[in-house]
């Protein structure tokens, strides 16, 4: 194997290697280091790159301030939501793949889903916002699980039909010879193929809904129910100046998802292409 | 007659796929034709939410919206935004797939952390950007006075404000463009670049004559998701400026929600919404014919 012009690593590439790590991490690190940071070093003039001690104190605060309340909603929206898109996304990818509708209709139906991902938010969000008023769906995390299928649905219909379309027939058909329905063939035969792809776009999925902000701020005004992305933002708004706690929150609402940070890069530098649409 | 039985008893046959192939069918329309027929007849009302006073009107809020200087604003803010967000997150994002093309130490772990901007909640991206963009205490202006610069206001002077929004765009998304674009570069043949090197072929010239245009369909792809999601933007305007100072830095999307859900003046925020629709369209249009062209559908 030769080496290419690509494959040159001088000092060069170090240094840029370097400064590229430095401009990633170190908001991150001011993150961690913010979240344990007394008050008094928080509003220094001069920052304060090493605390001087763990000031665990702003972690205690925010607990105290019903953080585990915050965590649980966006973790039930952030679950159910995926749930639900998952089951109905299961059911569609598998007929679309597996039947031609008349009149094009798979074709016409995934680009249908494609322009729901396209449509701004906001754009939904109004006409949504009326109806959920009269149906009585405002302050209720079930209204919230309903309008995130925006986000959550078409992600997993793409996601699942690309695995279904990759899926080889012959262990259905040779089940459908033994006699077995067609639930049962969706059950036992299917779903244990797909395992995988199903747990990987659950993952994309639950990472969406867990950042999500718009409708969170717009269908929940009691504070009880408010998920982390909200409960964050007013903390920024209300008390500009509690920096070590509102990176306490911060910390503590993307350490879980930065735990999946080496399952989501092996996946999407894998020639995970559906991830992109 | 005849067709219509054949065409039932098709149906009847294959009930079971359509039986499952319904209930995503049902909330996808409930979705989106619900709300756009909405929208759209939304458009030509004068509609106050809270008054609940609703008065056909026709084309006056179109004239009115289009006339306005903050729905003027929001609009070049939005083109702006996405337009540089958009081209700066994947040049420097195929300019990083580069740079971490071959082999070299430490290059599994050092891929992990540059994906971990992407993996940061938004909400906790903004806040630790709005602490180092702080005027009088934040970390930025001190390394500027430090250098013997003068403090900056990042989020306070009007004619930065849009920038120091968009660089924190650029931080948590670029590794979006770099890891796609990465694994592009790795399913490119290495004989291909061997060949261009024999040839002679300097860096620049391998990049340039070689590399980008085999990857050329998954850079449009990449450019159209990151402009799509550029052009919703909202959270970051909300969090790090609430549109300001001024109104330098709203967005589209936020004069939408400030005419929906600030003033609760639904029919002009529909109208806002039909000529963000007309452009959103047009965007659409060129990424389902990728799509298309990609052979997935």
């Amino acid at each position: 194997m030769r080496a290419t012009s690509l494959d040159r690593k001088g000092p060069l590439f170090w240094i840029l290697f370097l400064i590229v790590l430095v401009l990633v991490l170190f908001p991150i690190y001011w993150i961690v280091v913010t979240a344990f940071k007394s008050p008094l070093e928080n509003i220094s003039s001069v920052p304060v790159f090493f605390p001087h001690g763990l000031f665990l104190k702003n972690f205690v605060e925010v607990i105290a301030g019903g953080f585990f309340g915050n965590l649980f909603n966006t973790l039930f929206v952030a679950v159910f939501s995926t749930l639900f898109s998952l089951l109905l996304s299961f059911l569609a990818g598998y007929a679309l793949s597996r039947h031609r509708f008349p009149f094009h209709f798979n074709t016409v139906f995934l680009v249908w889903v494609l322009a729901v991902k396209i449509l701004p938010p906001v754009v939904l969000a109004i006409p949504l916002y009326t109806l959920f008023v009269a149906a009585h769906l405002l302050n209720n995390l079930g209204g919230l699980i309903i309008v995130y299928q925006v986000y959550t649905l078409p992600y997993c219909i793409w996601m699942l039909f690309g695995f279904f379309k990759a899926l080889p027939t012959e262990y259905e058909q040779a089940a459908r010879i033994d006699g077995a329905s067609n639930l049962g063939i969706l059950w036992h035969i299917v779903l244990p193929l797909m395992r995988s792809g199903v747990i990987a776009t659950s993952i994309f999925s639950i990472i969406m809904a867990w950042d999500e902000f718009l409708f969170a701020l717009l269908f929940l005004r009691d504070p009880r129910l408010q998920t982390l992305p909200l409960k964050i933002v007013n903390f920024i708004t209300e008390y500009e100046t509690l920096w070590g706690q509102l990176m306490a929150i911060g910390l503590l609402a993307t350490l879980p998802l930065l735990l999946f940070s080496g399952y989501v890069y092996r996946k999407m530098s894998s020639g995970f292409t559906m991830s992109l649409k | 007659m005849i067709k219509r039985r054949t065409m039932l008893k098709y149906i009847v046959k294959n009930r079971f796929y359509y039986a499952i192939l319904f209930p995503a069918f049902a909330v996808v329309v409930f979705l989106t034709v619900y709300p756009v027929v909405q929208v759209v007849a939304n458009s030509f009302y004068k509609y106050n939410f809270l008054s609940d006073e609703r008065l056909f009107i026709g084309f006056k809020n179109f004239s009115s919206i289009i006339s306005d200087d903050i729905f003027q604003t929001s609009f070049v803010n939005t083109i702006i935004f996405s337009f540089v967000g958009t081209l700066l997150e994947v040049g420097l994002g195929f300019a990083l797939a580069l740079l971490f093309y071959g082999k070299f130490f430490g290059r599994r772990p050092a891929m992990i952390i540059v994906i971990f901007p992407m993996m940061v909640s938004t909400m906790v991206v903004c806040s630790v950007w709005r602490t180092l963009y702080q005027f009088d205490i934040g970390l930025l202006n001190y390394l500027l006075k430090a250098a013997g610069l003068g403090p900056v206001g990042w989020l306070n002077n009007p004619h930065l404000a849009l920038f120091s929004v968009i660089l924190v765009d650029i931080w948590q998304w670029t590794p979006f463009a770099f890891i796609v674009l990465q694994a592009g570069l790795l399913s490119i043949q290495r004989e291909v670049f061997e060949a261009a090197s024999i040839d002679g072929a300097g860096y620049f010239r391998t990049v340039f004559s070689v590399t980008v245009p085999i990857l050329w369909s998954q850079i449009v792809l990449v450019v159209l998701l990151r402009t799509i999601d550029t052009f919703r933007v909202f959270s970051k305007v909300y969090a790090l400026t609430g549109g300001g100072p001024g109104n330098s830095t709203e967005t589209v999307s936020f004069f939408i929600y400030r005419e929906g859900f600030v003033y609760f003046n639904l029919g002009r925020a529909s109208t806002a919404s039909m000529y963000t629709l007309v452009v959103i369209a047009l965007i659409a249009v060129v990424y389902i014919r990728q799509i298309m062209k990609e052979g997935d559908v």
